[in-house]
């Protein structure tokens, strides 16, 4: 199992080198062959080290440089399930897209491949790696692919600009993660995750400690896109090609949790650990803040990829405070609820690229009744709002009945409420979405929020105008991924085996001494079996709830004037406030940017410092 | 947001930022108390393991050399990543190169600029490939030489003309020339695997400290870099060049019109 460790890493580098090389060569039909066969050799070659390391976790050292003394010389893999799993999800989501935009763009498609899978190889050493340093150097590499990919629609008023958005945030980001690094290298001398966890335990936090775990945490949220530093991610799923936002919404903003989870628990948890309520409140704070922030923003949209963008934000906002809890059950909850959410808005974004590849359009009002012609779309549509909201057996109920639980033990019984609220909205959105665009529901005309669809002319990928079928290639994709969050939630124990990885993620002590040591990590008991029925129950009603929200977006001029009225008063001028924030200029996204790490980092002094 | 309250918001914060970032500061080690457990370590040991008189290429092509593939795969991916944003739009077609710009002349370039250019690109392209080759022992690397071999072919459209330039970067050798070092570096790593089971593991004998042939796999590690570097910047020049001197946008009409126009 060992040499099978570098592989899925060298497999798609040297995929998208060689398929450089010999692009004048292969013909497109084998180019894109070539193509999905690489994507999916990694993702079957993760697959296999996920299920290596449910067994024992791995650990890797590159050129063999093995520690002395407990020094880390050189770099090394840190293989577990829980990273395992998202690097398999990225290249599960990749090899889906290649398959989704089969002969589908047009000239330079041969680039599209070759970054799409130097992007896969960014996320995948981005998940399993166990050097800080490394986890600079891959999260450039997912950045840097990721700025052109979104940028990749040139021709499209807005592309570049969103592209370039999505680049200065993300940059700002990555030089503040940058700075946090030498601050913690400054004070150890140490990049390992392990030894800088060794070498941080012990010491109450000080000002160099907060400070790097700040601008760390920063880095990590901005890829992440957390409220304040979420701006960019609107700008850039609305003109990202289809294919590309799945990767987007399906795994890449999980992973800048995941790289906050990480690590906060490899190396931070040995200073924070008497400091665990203040930073607990903070983080559950700023999740909370981000999720309500993501649906508020969602529901008014027109624009369906915005509104699936700010539905993933709101998302975002629930996984946070599931990390934010800090507590391996909740961990476990957030992994569930990664990975289901994450196939469910896979689907939706591959429904929406199938939306624009018939109707030329992903315009809310604009399809108004014209998706009545694909039946199948229609049914998968439905389904992923069906899952957004965490219906029964979708795993994203689990997932979020195990963070709501968990959160009420330690003093947060809110935090259901914000989940609910949350989950009914952004569900609600997509739901009103499918009754408009695929029963053509509710009056179009006497809609009155304006929106960015307005004047924004969406180029059709692939085909220019309509077209007139579906291809199987991408329906096919949409269905297998809804598919597998719908049976997810029936896997048996599932919650049991997530929280056992969870567990073992959560020891520093135990990663200490694998790493360093190469102790085998203790064993944990898979814990009892506990009936979720009541978050089956909170699914299902929330799934009504979404329902009937949908209906209120649809038919809201029929509801009683004083209603009406009175939810103006109480909500316009809060919400155009909101809006007005999202003002597409990259001056602002900074500016509040920097407002982020000023108050995180203010909270921080104050209630630990 | 107005410039004004943009400004604000942002000063404001700014405020707070440096204040948490000097709070961060003032914790490191006082100037010149250095105490880094890794330099002290690989300064102890670095050159008796990997005879590479270039510690920092010891340290970036070695011990950490699996950071430097990454690193190298983000030049690469920010090169195609030029070469995608800056394709040929449906609204533009490619004309015969032109090294003037339509609307205004351009004085010819002077002899002085011609003979120069000419003249040090030999040099150029040698100290280049110098640079490359003794990255293991003095300053310097696959990084730094290919930037100066690239350096080199922009002489020559300095000297010359763009179909000059063409001329020694014939077709997609650029972009094979940047595919080839990348893979190369991944290569070196699966010799590794194959050779001794360790991906990236240096199994060359190391040689006599101080020759070009010591430090093992070192200096194959520059000299596929130093292929991906100048392949990488030569491509980022033709690419920027093509869209000053021979991408035009379609007067009117669309693809239509340059049809039309293909045919008269």
């Amino acid at each position: 199992m060992d040499s099978l460790t570098p592989l899925p890493l060298a497999v798609s580098l040297l995929g998208a080198a060689g398929l450089t090389a010999l692009r004048g060569v292969l013909g497109r039909r084998v180019f894109e062959l070539a193509a999905v066969a690489v994507s999916a050799a990694v993702a079957l070659l993760l697959a296999a080290l996920l299920v290596a390391s449910i067994e024992a976790p791995i650990v890797y050292w590159f050129g063999d440089w093995t520690p002395v003394d407990g020094v880390a010389l050189g770099i090394s893999f840190v293989i577990e399930p829980l990273g395992a799993a998202l690097a398999t999800l990225a290249a599960v989501l990749v090899t889906a897209s290649f398959v989704f935009t089969w002969r589908f763009f047009d000239n330079a498609e041969h680039l599209f491949h070759v970054l799409m899978l130097v992007f896969l190889a960014g996320m995948v050493g981005f998940a399993l790696t166990g050097d800080l340093f490394t986890l600079f150097v891959f999260f450039e590499l997912m950045s840097v692919s990721a700025f052109s990919l979104a940028g990749y629609k040139t021709e499209e008023e807005g592309s570049l600009q969103g592209a370039l958005n999505f680049a200065v945030t993300n940059s700002i980001g990555a030089f503040l993660i940058l700075a946090g690094i030498g601050l913690l290298y400054g004070r150890t001398g140490a990049l390992n995750l392990a030894q800088l966890g060794e070498a941080l335990a012990g010491a109450p936090p000080d000002g160099l400690v907060i400070t790097s775990f700040v601008f760390l945490v920063t880095g990590y949220l901005v890829k992440a896109a957390a409220v304040p530093f979420h701006f960019w991610l609107a700008d850039a799923y609305a003109t990202a090609p289809t294919s590309v936002c799945v990767l987007f919404a399906g795994v890449l903003s999980e992973l800048g949790l995941y790289a906050v989870a990480r690590v906060y628990w490899t190396v931070f948890d040995g200073a924070f650990a008497g400091h665990l309520p203040a930073l607990r409140a903070i983080v559950i704070g700023l999740g909370t803040l981000t999720a309500l922030v993501g649906a508020a923003m969602c529901f008014p949209q027109r624009h369906i990829k915005r509104l699936l963008a700010f539905a993933t934000v709101s998302h975002v906002g629930l996984l946070l405070i599931g990390v934010g809890i800090f507590t391996p059950t909740a961990l476990a909850g957030t992994f569930i609820y990664i990975v289901t959410d994450g196939l469910v808005k896979a689907s939706l974004f591959f429904c929406t690229g199938i939306l624009l590849h018939r109707l030329a359009s992903v315009d809310e009002l604009g399809c108004d009744g014209l998706g009545a012609v694909m039946p199948l779309t229609r049914v998968l549509f439905v389904l992923g709002g069906l899952g957004v909201a965490g219906l029964y057996p979708f795993g994203t109920y689990l997932g979020k009945s195990l963070i709501e639980d968990e959160a009420a033990v330690l003093g947060y019984p809110w935090v259901t409420g914000v989940f609910i609220a949350a989950s009914v909205v952004t569900a609600g959105a997509v739901l009103r979405v499918a009754a408009r665009v695929f029963w053509g529901v509710g009056p179009g005309d006497a809609y009155d929020i304006k929106s960015e669809a307005e004047g924004d002319e969406v180029q059709p990928e692939g085909s220019r105008g309509g077209s007139g079928s579906t291809p199987a290639s991408m329906w096919a994709m949409a269905a297998l991924l809804i598919a597998a969050a719908f049976v997810s939630g029936l896997i048996p124990q599932l919650a049991g085996r997530v929280e056992v990885a969870a567990e073992h993620f959560v020891d520093r002590r135990a990663y200490a001494d694998l790493v360093l040591a190469g102790v085998p990590p203790p064993e944990v008991g898979l814990p009892p079996a506990e009936s979720s029925f009541k978050g089956a129950l909170i699914g299902l009603a929330s799934a009504v709830a979404a329902g009937m929200i949908a209906a209120a977006g649809l038919w809201h001029m029929r509801l009683p004037r004083t209603i009406t009225r009175g939810a103006t008063a109480l909500l316009g001028p809060p919400f155009a406030r909101l809006r007005a924030l999202h003002s597409g200029h990259v001056g602002d996204y900074v500016a509040w940017l920097t407002v982020g790490v000023a108050v995180l980092g203010g909270l921080m002094a104050v209630m630990m410092g | 947001m107005s410039l004004a309250s943009r400004r604000t918001v942002f000063l404001v914060a700014a405020v707070g930022f440096a204040a948490l970032f000097l709070w961060g500061l003032a914790g490191l080690p006082d100037f010149g108390a250095y105490d880094g457990v890794y330099g002290e370590t690989l300064n102890r040991v670095a050159l008796r393991q990997r005879h590479a008189t270039n510690l920092v290429a010891a340290v970036t092509f070695d011990y950490r050399g699996f950071d430097t593939m990454g690193e190298e795969y983000i030049l690469f991916a920010a090169v195609v990543g030029v070469a995608i944003l800056m394709r040929a739009q449906r609204d533009e077609e490619e004309d015969a190169p032109d090294d003037d710009a339509r609307d205004r002349l351009t004085p010819r370039t002077s002899d002085a600029v011609r003979v120069l250019g000419l003249g040090v690109f030999g040099p150029i392209v040698l100290f280049g490939i110098y640079v490359v080759a003794h990255g293991h022992l003095t300053p310097g690397g696959g990084f730094q030489g290919g930037v100066v071999l690239a350096t080199g072919v922009v002489l020559v459209y300095l000297a010359g003309r763009y179909s000059a330039l063409r001329g020694i970067t014939p077709g997609a050798s650029a972009e094979f020339a940047e595919a080839a070092g990348a893979a190369g570096y991944v290569g070196v790593g699966l010799l590794g695997l194959l050779a001794s089971g360790t991906f990236l593991f240096n199994w060359l004998p190391f040689g006599t400290t101080g020759l070009l042939t010591s430090a093992g796999m070192i200096p194959f590690i520059n000299l596929f870099v130093g292929l991906e570097v100048a392949g990488g910047f030569v491509l980022i020049l033709t690419e920027f060049l093509e869209q000053t001197l021979v991408v035009r946008e379609v007067d009117s009409g669309g693809p239509e019109g340059k049809r039309e126009r293909d045919r008269s």
